[in-house]
């Protein structure tokens, strides 16, 4: 039992980096970024291939720098661009991106599975209730708690996460106020993309790799949006935790429909309370 | 010839293909106290939404102390000392009272309004500094807006409609302020429907009409009547 909860609670801290990304982006550029799937499968594929040759950590390094150019570049190259245009052009566009990557892998990694070894300070197990439990899983629950305390108080704590915040609800007041938002837009969707990444390398020790992973856990990723409220980092984090626990009981009690268990979920939210857990009313 | 603090010449403003401003000339000296005045529609916040790039500017010009401000992106006019106290008042409801006012020191422009200052100018601010600003009640929302675009330490202050939906109490009060205001050398163009605020608190008037200013001139020499007739022609 506490090692099924412990298993929920790792998958739902990969679900939260993952999808803090997306909320990220959302807030501000109000878009919801199909790419951000490939570009959690792009940082594990990079960081897979620095890991092996340069150590885990240098992994995670590469994996964020590379996916912040590549947030960067999309967010001047597409979402600025068409900041004008119907919304779901730029959805359309992100959906593209992901295409273009997920080939872009497959030509350059192939189409195999790849695994990576937890590095050596992480591997082994302890012991908990009676049970082994790989350290690594615990690494995830604390690599999620670090990257989220530390984008809270960023976004808390310091002027320019004071600027997103404006920007995120009125880009015209905090423009007024003289915050220069095109130079957020960047900066935001670079980081998001870089969560993306650093989930990607994270994971990989934990889940495998292959071209098709980005899009499997995209589409969870949008269930932990959805369900917490689009836009809202608390409703996130609740969200990802309940489908983390979802995910790990769904398997041993209900293995037949556990994978119907978070659409489920997220059709009785859309029901009941349409705007999320912790999402504002629209 | 001095130069006028802020000077639009001949602007002509668009949202979309709605032409609204049809060649606007304004000025406002340093320290003064102008009004805008005219009836709904004719353009008046468009104005403000040139300044602010909302409205797209295709002819004219705009200048503050004679540099020309050309591409009037939503960050030039702060960046030029210019603080607004939009229309609505537009307070961030995912911000505190006091985020609400930090954020109106993003340029960390030097001046003499700080947030104890701030604080000292409205009490009921500091005392719930911690809530969402939209917890407040009009007028003290009002006051927020306000003490946002101060802290943004500005040679010129507009105001969109800050008496719209203010007991007539706040509205002496707030032109009191504004009074006191422009004796620190704030510019303030007062952007208004309602005359009482205008008459008490204005030097000059411009009266708009159908996108354009049908008449100008100083407020002593025109009672409410006259002022309110010129508006309907």
């Amino acid at each position: 039992m506490i090692i099924n909860a412990l298993n929920g609670l790792v998958y739902g801290s990969l679900l939260f980096i993952l999808a803090s990304g997306l909320v990220l982006v959302y807030g501000l550029r109000r878009v919801v970024n199909f790419a951000h799937g490939a570009f959690y499968m792009l940082g594990a594929y990079i960081g897979y291939s620095v890991a092996i040759h340069a150590g885990f950590i240098p992994g995670i390094i590469a994996a964020a720098a590379v996916l912040i150019a590549v947030g960067v570049a999309l967010d001047l190259v597409v979402f600025r661009k068409l900041a004008d245009r119907d919304p779901l052009v730029t959805v359309l566009v992100t959906f593209g991106v992901l295409l273009v990557l997920e080939d872009f892998v497959r030509t350059v990694w192939g189409t195999g599975n790849y695994a990576i070894d937890p590095p050596a300070l992480l591997s082994g197990v302890v012991q908990i209730a009676g049970a082994p439990f790989p350290i690594y899983r615990l690494f995830i629950v604390f690599a999620s708690a670090l990257m989220a305390g530390g984008m809270v108080i960023w976004l808390r704590y310091s002027r320019s996460g004071l600027w997103v915040r404006a920007a995120s609800h009125s880009p015209v007041v905090a423009a007024m106020c003289g915050v220069r938002t095109n130079v957020l837009g960047p900066l935001v969707v670079g980081l998001g993309a870089a969560f993306a990444g650093i989930a990607g390398i994270v994971a990989a020790p934990f889940l495998s790799l292959n071209p098709s992973m980005g899009a499997e856990i995209l589409v969870m990723s949008f269930v932990v949006s959805v369900v917490g409220g689009l836009g809202s980092f608390g409703g996130a984090f609740i969200s990802a935790m309940i489908l983390g626990q979802i995910q790990a009981f769904g398997v041993v009690y209900l293995p037949e429909i556990a994978a119907l268990l978070p659409f489920l979920l997220m059709a009785l939210v859309l029901v009941v309370r349409p705007q999320g857990i912790l999402g504002n009313k629209v | 010839m001095t130069t006028s603090l802020l000077e639009l010449r001949g602007v002509n403003a668009f949202y979309g293909s709605a032409h609204i401003l049809q060649g606007v000339d304004l000025s406002v000296q340093s320290g003064e106290r102008v009004a805008v005045v005219g009836r709904n529609g004719v353009g008046k916040t468009t104005i403000v939404n040139t300044l602010l790039g909302i409205a797209a500017m295709r002819g004219g010009s705009v200048h503050m102390r004679g540099e020309s401000l050309l591409k009037l992106a939503g960050h030039t006019a702060a960046t030029h000392g210019i603080a607004v106290v939009p229309q609505g008042r537009m307070i961030l409801p995912n911000l505190s009272i006091e985020e609400n006012l930090k954020l109106g020191a993003s340029l960390r422009r030097p001046g003499e309004w700080t947030l104890d200052r701030i604080y000292g100018l409205f009490p009921m601010l500091a005392e719930r500094r911690r809530s969402p600003g939209t917890a407040l009640s009009g007028g003290q929302q009002q006051m927020l807006a306000i003490g946002r675009a101060l802290m943004a330490n500005p040679d010129l202050l507009i105001l969109d409609e800050p008496s719209e939906g203010l007991a007539p109490v706040i509205v002496d009060e707030l032109e009191k302020l504004l009074r006191d205001l422009t004796e620190t050398g704030v510019a303030i163009l007062l952007i208004e429907q309602h005359l009482r605020l205008v008459l008490d608190l204005a030097e000059r008037f411009y009266v708009l009409s159908k996108g354009h200013v049908s008449e100008t001139g100083l407020m002593k020499d025109v009672d409410r009547e006259t002022l309110q007739a010129r508006i309907m022609q």
